[in-house]
């Protein structure tokens, strides 16, 4: 057989893990990418800094200028336009009703056209309140002109096709909501004077409809404000000390009391699985149910003071956790901490320390090193990859204590970062700062992990 | 030569035998030693919920005395528990924590489990990067997602809802659920499903009949940890609802204006259903979070 | 009819070749084993054949019939794997009945194998335990039964006694070659154990790098190396080998090693001719050397560096010129080291290598 005879394969591509792990990705870039980016942008992007100021009254018109938010406008005129239905009910949304009507005017002529809805009284509605009939009001008066015009399209400034005297009764064909608009006169960010028309949705009217103000813009504009707001909101500095004070308090006891557990598990004592199922138990509590707990430790009534005055060490209950006693709150939420994610610290050194081969530990012994020496010399650094890990972990969940802070202090006399946000967003209804915040604590985490990173490296250079 | 070589033998064996007895008598102390940090780390573990356990099933007498006393030694009463479950938004939270936790573990599971069997047992250009990504996601903080998560939700008009938050907490789970199940389809060999193809199998059916059995423990395992997760996410879930609260938003929410029994009752029955579960599956709690360090 | 045909498969992964053009050709009910070291590319072959792994270019027939791209199961093959690859969720019996509820075999028929190939095995008390907490030697019956009840035309083996204990190998080496002859399959058995090869195998195919060097009846593998890595690879200790130079004297062809003559075969002096001058490498097997305890002419002296006494034999270290030679001894030679003993090269079994090519040469 010769070589051509023989086939050759087509290499093709395995798809399947591609289809595999596409739903994962999809999900996270939905529910976690997107949004993330949709947060960072909230923090330094204002939706509502500009007012766009059209040319005419209507929504696709040349835009001829922007008025920031806020400054105040003089209306110079009003004009009804169309708004689409699921726009209806917007907050300072001002609206004129329009009726279409058919009725004869003094001639007999029978005219078709727009009146507004302050010149038909209704008397006649279906069921279900669309108003069918009604009558010319009378004008009130005596220099206007009697009659009631009747336009070709909802809106004065368009033809008028007719007149129709008071009292007239007319059919009501059809019904048009409208949304005012204002001629505006105003300024731009640079102080040059803008004008043109804007919905009424977007202006705050003062008493005598010739003034208003920007209450919310239409355009983004990039601005700094939000940030400019977190850090000088006065919550922030404090946050920002506590959260940091907790994280250096917090982590050095968790790695020490971390590795003493690990060491006691790996002692392999009998009733080991006992002691590692009791050591794990803080893994599958929640924050809250923690914060809870050490609440039931601290406050005044509780188990702490309970067992000094048993032991006769006081007369009457001392207050833990009160604005005057902020230290006891800081203990209270670091030994909470302690208790609760000591764990995963535990877990991963014992994960660590399982790789070393116990050989390893015997050989050191036989060349006479005791405990210290050993944990010294032999097992933290062969810890140092778990450990390091460990590190990062629990730097960025140390940035995001929370509900034991709100159990233990209710958020106010000691709060963190994590606690602002929530303030922030809940409490104040600032979505932006609340982003901020978050954008912050982001950063921080980041930085803490890069750190941490570049330490280790260079730490092994040196090594090297 | 030989008497001396003898009279040399017992000398050593004498002192060896010194040297044993004193190494048996100082093991004998470390093990003591151990046993005692053990058991103290333990007490300084169950000390605290042993004490709110004894709060949440007593009278609400009892949980207002002072000096306070634990069980054995105060009057045993579904009392308080029963006060913490008849106030206000708690049984309604208990259950839009079910069907969060519930929606959370059935989703995360279904999209973790192909991407967790890819991960494991397909090399593909990228794999890395995509298990890079996944602990990067893993590490992300909460409390920077739920906010945005929260806008983009009130925009898209699905907020203040059990699906939206489940939606959100299958994001967090994701992850860890993603590394977790791979870890779990990693511990049975490959050799296995080529076993069964050599011996009739469509990759399918090597699929149902090997390698389902054998990682469906393991799976389940890994979504009662999901639900636990979720069960006990609180601060996403504060930012995410308003009215439809889960058990922790609404203790939490009640928390500032809430009497004690409340609190101590709320706190225990958050933990109790974790740490049920915890049990059943301690056996994979290194499968769980072992994965992290990896 | 079983017979296995391949031709010019390769196999590459990214750019390292596993498997480079190799054909070979298996009879029917043939015992082949593919012999080499680690990375040699003969599990890469194997997986081909069983169809784990797609061969790249080149074809594989079994029986006649084109299988290249087939997927396993449609190959008629069972297969015992080197880590045994039990199910660890089904009882032994199922193990074995797996193959046979796949292709669908009615309940009375597959009892039947099941308990066949476990008589064959004498696993029977273990039908009904699962695998869990099986020994190594077990679950390597398990496996094997696993593999015979299918009583498809063509077994493969991939190290099936590599995770066993050197005793436990022994016996399972020879139980094994016992039911395969009884089972009549046509095998494929890949190991890196010489030993294993030599003394199970109807044919050896030797690899290295990807290709395949020899392919042989055993006592040709051993005895006539094609070149000098099978040599140095087979047998225990390997066959040794020395420099010399080819050199003319008086218009006789000799080697001399040092100052040391020696002389070749009739046979082999037409090629060794053309290497007059040239450098040459002698190979011979240890056991292949007389060695004399009082000087003769045509015996090189040699001192004796260490002295190994193997029971059946003792083994020498000696050192010629640059090289290390080990040289078998009856055990009742009496020598130290430090002693000077004197080798005799029978002209028979001395193979001559190329030094550029490592080719043996062969008149």
């Amino acid at each position: 057989m010769s070589l051509s005879e023989i086939p050759k394969r087509r290499k093709k591509r395995n798809w399947a893990p591609y289809i595999l792990i596409m739903p994962a990705l999809l999900y996270l870039a939905l529910f976690f990418a997107w949004p993330m980016a949709r947060g960072l942008v909230l923090a330094v992007w204002d939706d509502e800094a500009l007012l766009s100021i059209h040319a005419e009254a209507q929504r696709d018109s040349a835009v001829v200028g922007h008025i920031p938010q806020n400054a105040h406008l003089d209306i110079l005129d009003q004009q009804g336009n169309f708004v689409p239905e699921e726009e209806l009910n917007l907050e300072n949304m001002l609206t004129e009703t329009w009726f279409r009507v058919k009725g004869e005017d003094a001639e007999g002529n029978t005219i078709e056209g727009w009146a507004p809805d302050s010149r038909i009284r209704v008397r006649e509605e279906a069921e279900d309140g669309t108003p069918l009939a009604g009558t010319v009001r009378t004008k009130l008066g005596t220099k206007a002109d009697p009659l009631t015009s009747v336009y070709a399209e909802p809106n004065k400034h368009s033809q008028v096709v007719g007149k129709l005297e008071a009292r007239t009764r007319v059919e009501i064909v059809d019904v048009a909501l409208l949304e005012v608009w204002y001629r505006v006169r105003g300024e731009n960010e640079k102080g040059e004077p803008v004008e043109g028309w804007a919905q009424s949705r977007y202006i705050q009217v003062f008493g005598d409809e010739s003034r208003g103000r920007v209450d919310r813009g239409n355009t983004g504009q990039l601005t700094t404000k939000f940030i400019d707001k977190m850090i000088h909101d006065r919550f922030f500095l404090p946050a920002l000390r506590n959260t940091l004070l907790l994280m250096v308090i917090i982590i050095p006891t968790q790695f020490v009391l971390a590795i003493i557990m690990a060491l006691v598990i790996q002692a392999r004592l009998k009733g080991n699985t006992i002691f590692l199922y009791i050591f794990a138990i803080p893994l599958g509590v929640s924050d809250l149910a923690v914060g809870i707990l050490w609440f039931s430790v601290f406050t005044q009534n509780g188990l702490l003071n309970s067992i000094l005055q048993y032991l006769g060490l006081i007369s009457h209950p001392s207050p833990y956790l009160t604005a005057e006693t902020r230290h006891w709150i800081i203990i209270a939420i670091w030994l909470a901490e302690v208790w609760r994610a000591t764990s995963i610290v535990m877990v991963i050194v014992v994960s660590g320390l399982q790789a070393i081969s116990d050989e390893v530990l015997e050989a050191a012994e036989l060349f006479g090193a005791n405990l210290w020496q050993r944990i010294r010399h032999v097992i933290l650094p062969l810890l140092k990859p778990s450990l390091q890990v460990a590190l990062i972990l629990r730097t960025i969940l140390a940035l995001q204590v929370f509900a034991v802070v709100i159990a233990l202090s209710g958020g106010d006399v000691v709060t963190v970062l994590a606690n602002e946000t929530f303030r922030q967003y809940s409490d104040f209804r600032n979505p932006n700062v609340a982003a901020a915040y978050a954008g912050f604590i982001l950063l921080l985490s980041m930085i803490s992990a890069i750190i941490y990173l570049r330490t280790i490296r260079t730490q092994e250079e040196l090594a090297a | 030569m030989s008497v001396q070589s003898e009279a040399m033998t017992v000398q050593v064996s004498e002192e060896v035998l010194a040297l044993h007895r004193r190494m048996q008598r100082r093991r004998k102390l470390n093990r003591g030693f151990t046993y005692l940090v053990g058991i103290l780390i333990a007490l300084w573990i169950l000390g605290p919920l042993y004490f709110l356990g004894s709060m949440a099933l007593t009278t609400q007498e009892a949980v207002r005395a002072y000096p306070k006393g634990v069980l054995p030694f105060i009057p045993f009463s579904l009392d308080t528990m029963r006060f913490f479950l008849n106030s206000a938004g708690i049984v309604p939270g208990v259950i839009n924590s079910v069907i969060v936790a519930a929606i959370t573990l059935v989703l995360s599971t279904l999209i973790a489990a192909p991407a967790g069997y890819a991960t494991s047992r397909f090399l593909f250009p990228g794999r890395d990067f995509f298990r890079l990504s996944i602990l990067a996601v893993r590490a992300f903080p909460i409390v920077v997602l739920a906010v945005p998560l929260a806008v983009v939700f009130i925009s898209l008009g699905i907020y203040d809802s059990v699906y939206s938050l489940a939606l959100m907490h299958t994001a967090l789970t994701l992850p860890t659920t993603i590394l977790v199940i791979g870890s779990v389809f990693a511990s049975i060999p490959y050799e296995l499903e080529e076993a069964a193809m050599v011996f009739g199998c469509t990759p399918v059916q090597a699929f149902r009949h090997i390698v389902l059995p054998l990682v469906l423990p393991g799976i389940a395992a890994s979504a009662i940890f999901t639900f636990v997760m979720s069960w006990n996410e609180v601060f996403a879930a504060s930012i995410l609802t308003v009215q439809n609260r889960t058990l922790p938003a609404q203790v939490l929410f009640a928390l500032s204006n809430s009497s004690e029994a409340y609190q101590f009752a709320g706190g225990f029955f958050m933990m109790v259903p974790s740490l049920i579960f915890m049990f059943f599956i301690r056996r994979y709690l290194f499968n769980m979070w072992g994965q992290i360090t990896k | 009819m079983a017979e296995i045909r391949i031709e010019h498969v390769t196999k590459r992964f990214g750019d390292f070749v596993a498997v480079n053009d190799v054909s070979l050709t298996i009879e029917d009910q043939e015992f082949v084993v593919l012999l080499g070291p680690s990375g040699c590319g003969k599990t890469t072959l194997l997986r081909a054949i069983a169809g784990l792994g797609m061969a790249d270019e080149g074809r594989i027939t079994i029986g006649g019939r084109d299988v290249t791209y087939l997927p396993p199961r449609e190959r008629n093959i069972s297969m015992v794997f080197q880590s045994y690859a039990i199910f660890p969720h089904m009882k032994v019996y199922d193990n074995i009945a797996f193959g046979l509820k796949m292709h669908k075999f009615d309940k009375e028929e597959i009892d039947r194998r099941v308990r066949e190939a476990a008589e064959m095995l004498h696993i029977e008390e273990l039908l009904d335990r699962y695998p869990g907490a099986m020994s190594g030697g077990q679950r390597q019956r398990v496996a094997v039964a696993r593999a015979i009840a299918m009583k498809s035309q063509v077994l493969l083996m991939d190290e099936p006694l590599s995770n066993l204990d050197a005793l436990l190998r022994l016996e399972m080496r020879a139980e094994l070659k016992r039911l395969l002859r009884e089972i009549k399959a046509t095998t494929i058995y890949v190991t890196h154990d010489q030993i294993e090869a030599l003394s199970m195998g109807d044919r050896i195919a030797v690899m290295k790098d990807g290709a395949i060097q020899q392919y042989d009846h055993p006592s040709v593998v051993y005895d006539l190396p094609a070149n000098q890595f099978i040599g140095g690879f087979i047998g225990n200790p390997p066959m040794n080998f020395m420099h010399g130079q080819v050199q003319r004297v008086d218009g006789r062809v000799q080697v001399r090693i040092g100052d040391f003559a020696l002389t070749p075969a009739e046979a082999m002096l037409p090629i060794l001719q053309s290497y007059d001058g040239k450098p040459i490498i002698i190979g011979i097997r240890a056991e292949n050397m007389e060695t004399l305890n009082q000087p003769a002419a045509d015996a090189l002296e040699v001192e004796v560096l260490v002295v190994e006494p193997l029971g059946s034999q003792n083994l020498l270290t000696v050192h010629i010129g640059q090289d290390i030679v080990k040289v078998s001894t009856h055990p009742t030679f009496k020598v130290e080291p430090g002693m000077k003993v004197w080798l005799r090269f029978p002209a028979d079994k001395i193979r001559w290598v190329d030094s550029d090519s490592g080719r043996v040469l062969y008149p």
